[in-house]
């Protein structure tokens, strides 16, 4: 059994070859999520350098492909974390009186008639050329609204965690959740109906 | 039964798909019965959808994503190299 075990483990491959063998999956991933040539590429070398450093901690059980994506997650909360320290996130006076409306405190909710879809989005998550669409429409979320976005949605980090990194309440990380959503419905919109 | 404000505050802090099956059973209940978060809930609960989906299928997009530059793509491999002969 044990042997067995054994054998089904995953070869550490020598990190000479990360570069060839994961160098443009880590980078593009970066990318996906920063957006910033500059920061996904110090994602990756951070990324590697972290791998190196943790390579004895390395058990085997996934690709090594997969465990350095993993290690990748903490330098993307890293790299957002720098940015959001240059760039100071600030309420809008537009969220903030959302934040202060009946509704939001009453029921947490920000209308209770949000705009309908033009299309039904669930017809096409068979279809590879509308997650790209989708994938494009992510990068035109501004920020501080993708930044919220991509550490709570795409990288599941809690709550607590987001809003140490943005420095902002849970209540106004919501927001920000409700900003990305609403901007990407309408970019979902405009580019996947005028694509087809 | 769930009142609107707990509904929101569970889907702001979890995919609704995470939740214990009672609580997941109840909050979709609300969500489809209630008259003043009904709508925007179920959108929110759309997008969870939405966006667990689009993490499954990531891996078919890695072909379109951009590549490391030659430059970069070069210091890192001096960089790993460096580093592996002091290990």
């Amino acid at each position: 059994m044990c042997q067995e075990k054994a054998a089904a483990k995953v070869p550490i491959t020598p990190p000479e070859q990360w570069v060839d063998l994961y160098g443009d999956y880590l980078y593009g991933f970066a990318m996906s999520r920063l957006r910033n040539p500059d920061a996904a590429a110090d994602c990756v070398q951070d990324t590697f350098l972290a791998g190196i450093k943790a390579l004895n901690r390395f058990d085997g059980s996934r690709d090594i492909k997969f465990w350095l994506r993993g290690i990748m997650r903490n330098k993307i909360v890293d790299q957002i974390r720098k940015s959001i320290k240059e760039n100071k996130v600030d309420i809008e006076a537009e969220d903030e009186a959302l934040l202060e409306s009946f509704w939001f405190k009453y029921s947490g909710i920000a209308t209770t008639n949000p705009d309908p879809w033009e299309f039904n989005p669930r017809k096409f998550y068979d279809n590879g050329e509308f997650w790209k669409v989708f994938e494009v429409c992510i990068d035109q979320v501004k920020d501080p609204a993708r930044q919220a976005f991509v550490l709570k949605v795409l990288e599941d980090q809690s709550t607590e965690e987001v809003c140490k990194v943005m420095d902002i309440t849970p209540n106004y990380l919501w927001v920000l959740l409700h900003r990305a959503r609403t901007q990407l419905k309408t970019l979902l919109e405009q580019n996947w109906l005028n694509s087809k | 039964m769930l009142t609107c404000k707990q509904v929101s505050n569970a889907l702001s802090k979890e995919d609704y798909e995470k939740l214990p099956p009672l609580k997941r059973f109840l909050l979709k209940l609300h969500v489809t019965f209630c008259v003043f978060c009904g709508k925007f809930n179920r959108q929110v609960m759309e997008s969870q959808d939405m966006c667990r989906c689009y993490k499954q299928h990531e891996e078919e997009l890695v072909a379109h994503r951009p590549k490391l530059d030659a430059a970069k793509r070069e210091e890192l491999q001096q960089l790993l190299s460096a580093h592996a002969k002091q290990d």
